[in-house]
């Protein structure tokens, strides 16, 4: 089985030993992806890093390549420093994110050891439960934004419970909005977390396990000391992606409350929408993309060196 | 393994919550698509879970059949964001794989490129927001602003990564000696990869197509982004389905939402054993 570490061996070894005439052929199959990775990285961030030196907007009517008479030095890093909108949005985020991941983790967990075993239905249940994973995200923004509506189902559902008509105002209450649209993403990704820990589980041999059986080690502890070490990678994969992921969270949630009421759902990636759409600053919408990217990188560069540090292969 | 009926009860009311958990918010949908406009926003006793009197007048509007209970019509119907939708995601589809699977052929039997892996994994860990300024710039310049093309273009690099981890696994599991047996026989390194390892990997080819047909079909950012009028895909058109007289066109937009929700999840059931690999990188094959 492959783990993160295999990953980034293919990407430190550099095969050297191969015959020459057939390097040519690698080099010509490579081309095209070396391209369009040139074309999407190289020239934008040079690009991105020259406007956001400067005030450049499109509706100033001069195009971007003369975007140093507006030159402003630092002036859109400084301002963003003290940009509390911006600095609420990423705590948004990173809210959203401590919430919905461990519970999609914890659900997708639960559900994936109740499908170890073989039961009637199996596969087709496995089948649908991995549909909201496959609904187009923004189909999905529209479905609980319809759900949550003071009229809708999910207060017919509450009401039916409480046992008198419930009208909450979910999406343009600033605190029910957020956990409104945190439901939404733990629905839509819930089973990605169980598609790959139920792979992970599966994978776990089954002798060392019924050794620990015969010797009278309960279901739980089987399951903590045996069951979960082996999983430790895949766990940390499927963290990962979805940690990737979450950060990005956009169309369900724009579509669901366009990042309001006022600013309370406004996620990163929605804040610089609006910068972008509404008040077309896009020398400052560079500065914010960029100090983004730079963050990233620092972080993953951090994490792939610390998590795949060689450890025994599960 | 034994286990009390006590616990397999359990195991199975839980099994069936989920089950209900994911099936409710999905088919209100599906209902509010056949119902017709009087039930569309009905509250309180009135609200119905299923279409008292179901229709088809949902999908008409949204082809262009003007309806007297909504006194709107639509001046621009759904044929067109169908048709931008399919024309972006599937040749996105085909610049992803052709430059992902001659890439990944290269790198697992010649090891060029060996940037790619690395480099793809980046491109797919920054949000798309933080680098959509220049790509709307350079998109302006280049005349691909609103046009199914330009959008192909950008859907076939942000999948990229995905075409190229999944068929650089695909060709990593793939036994070398008929390969061998052909290069011996004198046929050229090139002659092989197109003759008898393309034929060969088509089952893989295939799946991985879907998976990468699903995320670019999937996308509304971009699209919100850069298309404007012309070429808006279906989440776009979708979201400015709505009227002044009316408010929401809620069951308008279902039966929209549901002629995009169903493609992917058919495909993506169709390649259900290859989608831990496409969605972990292939860190993990079932």
């Amino acid at each position: 089985m492959n783990t993160i570490a295999d990953i980034t061996d293919t990407v430190q070894k550099t095969p050297a030993d191969r015959p020459n005439d057939e390097g040519h052929l690698g080099l010509w199959l490579s081309l095209p992806a070396q391209l369009l990775v040139l074309f999407i990285a190289v020239f934008p961030i040079l690009m991105q890093i020259y406007i956001s030196l400067t005030d450049w907007s499109p509706l100033d009517g001069i195009g971007w390549w003369r975007a140093w008479e507006l030159w402003n030095s630092f002036a859109n890093y400084t301002d963003l420093a003290q940009d509390n909108r911006f600095w609420s949005a990423l705590l948004r985020t990173l809210l959203v994110m401590v919430v919905c991941v461990p519970v999609e983790f914890l659900l997708g967990l639960g559900l994936a050891v109740l499908f170890v075993d073989e039961f009637p239905g199996r596969r087709f249940l496995y089948s649908v439960l991995l549909i909201p994973m496959m609904v187009v995200p923004a189909v999905a923004g529209y479905m609980f934004f319809m759900l949550f509506q003071s009229g809708g189902p999910i207060n017919d559902i509450l009401a039916f419970f409480v046992g008198q008509p419930v009208k909450i105002a979910w999406l343009s209450d600033p605190d029910l909005a957020l956990i409104a649209v945190m439901v939404a993403d733990i629905w839509q990704w819930t089973p990605l977390m169980f598609l790959i820990l139920l792979a992970g589980l599966v994978g776990v041999p089954e002798d060392q396990q019924r050794a620990a059986t015969l010797l009278g080690a309960s279901w739980w502890r089987r399951f903590i000391t045996i069951v979960l070490p082996r999983m430790k990678t895949i766990m940390i994969i499927a963290l990962a992606i979805r940690v990737i992921e979450n950060f990005k969270i956009f169309d369900t949630l724009f579509i669901m409350t366009g990042g309001g009421p006022g600013v309370a759902t406004e996620t990163i990636s929605v804040y610089i929408y609006k910068v972008t759409q509404q008040e077309l600053i896009w020398g400052y919408v560079a500065a914010i993309a960029l100090a983004i990217l730079i963050t990233l990188s620092i972080v993953s560069a951090y994490a792939i060196r610390h998590v795949s540090s060689p450890e025994a292969d599960t | 393994m034994q286990r009390s009926a006590g616990y397999e009860a359990l195991r199975f009311g839980l099994i069936l919550l989920f089950v209900a958990l994911t099936l409710i918010p999905t088919l209100w949908m599906v209902s509010m698509a056949f119902k017709p406009i009087a039930e569309w926003s009905a509250t309180g006793s009135d609200l119905t879970w299923w279409p008292k009197n179901p229709t088809w007048d949902n999908f008409a509007f949204i082809f262009g059949q003007s309806s007297s209970e909504l006194i709107v019509s639509l001046d621009r119907t759904a044929g067109r964001p169908i048709l931008a939708s399919l024309l972006s995601a599937s040749f996105g589809t085909v610049i992803a794989m052709v430059a992902g699977t001659t890439a990944a052929y290269g790198l697992s039997r010649f090891g060029s490129g060996a940037n790619l892996p690395l480099a793809l994994i980046q491109l797919r860990l920054f949000p798309p927001m933080a680098v959509m300024i220049p790509v709307m710039i350079m998109w302006a310049f280049l005349g691909l602003t609103d046009t199914w093309w330009g959008l192909a273009l950008i859907y076939g690099i942000v999948t990229l990564p995905f075409a190229f981890w999944l068929m650089k696994t695909f060709f990593d599991d793939m036994p070398r000696e008929i390969e061998d047996a052909a290069l011996v026989e004198g046929c050229s390194r090139f002659r092989v990869f197109v003759k008898i390892t393309l034929p060969m990997m088509r089952p893989a080819l295939a799946s991985s197509a879907l998976f990468v047909f699903i995320l670019n079909w999937s996308d509304y950012l971009i699209a919100l982004l850069l298309t404007t009028r012309d070429w808006v895909t279906i989440p776009v058109y979708m979201a400015s389905l709505s009227s002044s007289m009316t408010g929401q066109l809620y069951g308008a937009k279902a039966a929209l939402g549901l002629i995009a929700a169903v493609p992917p999840v058919i495909m993506g059931i169709a390649i259900q054993k290859h989608l831990v690999r496409g969605l972990t990188f292939g860190a993990l094959k079932e």
